[in-house]
């Protein structure tokens, strides 16, 4: 019962990190489209958006791996998720930059920052006391 | 034309820098919190599935540094600002 409330909350977990990286990049994408226009907005969405899409692959590896016990195979679960989301954050960069014409670099560096960062807001929402 | 040869290659350095610093500073971060993981899984095996989640998190704000350095390699590398002084 306690392992399954646990999964629960870092399942929770997961998706208020999701929540609060698309509040960070709708912000950012809104400030940037306002202040320099259309393209700087869709920049700062494509920034954000690629961050979005590696975290909820991250997340959706390391919850296969909740059922785990052993630490290390934890662990393991967990760097594998992670070395995912930088390949798909980094994919998607590449292609951004190579097919978006009219890129706004600066507006989608913005974007890409402040929704990586966003990613530990939700350890202020963490209910599991540690 | 010197000028944008010189620019380039200092941009590659930098690009290097970047990335490689980057990586640096992300891998023993990342060293640290495992090491640290493992010493609490060790000492208190029940707490292994309430640390999952937050060793998540912490994974993805000690790689966050690395993957804004990442965006701005590639800014540098397809999009240098630095370039439009020797074009004008």
């Amino acid at each position: 019962m306690a392992a399954l409330e646990t999964n629960q909350s870092a399942t929770q977990t997961y998706r208020n990190m999701l929540r609060w990286q698309a509040i960070a990049m709708l912000v950012v994408a809104l400030v940037a489209g306002a202040l320099a226009g259309m393209p700087a907005g869709i920049s700062a969405l494509l920034g954000g958006g690629a961050v979005i899409v590696g975290a909820w692959f991250a997340a959706k590896i390391a919850e296969k791996g909740q059922s785990q016990t052993q630490a290390t195979a934890v662990l393991l679960n967990l760097l594998k998720a992670e070395a995912v989301k930088i390949l798909i954050v980094a994919m998607i960069l590449f292609a951004v930059f190579k097919l978006y014409q009219s890129l706004v670099p600066f507006a989608l560096i913005a974007g890409l920052a402040a929704t990586a960062l966003f990613s530990g807001a939700a350890l202020a929402k963490s209910q599991t006391p540690v | 034309m010197e000028a944008l040869a010189l620019i380039q290659a200092y941009t590659g350095i930098g690009i290097g820098l970047i990335i490689g610093l980057g990586a640096a500073g992300a891998c023993i971060g990342i060293g640290i919190m495992c090491a640290s993981f493992l010493e609490g899984a060790a000492r208190q095996p029940e707490m292994i599935p309430a640390l999952q989640g937050k060793v998540f998190l912490l994974l993805g704000l000690i790689d966050a540094s690395f993957i804004i350095g990442v965006g701005l390699a590639m800014m540098f590398a397809f999009a240098n600002p630095l370039l439009s002084v020797v074009s004008q």
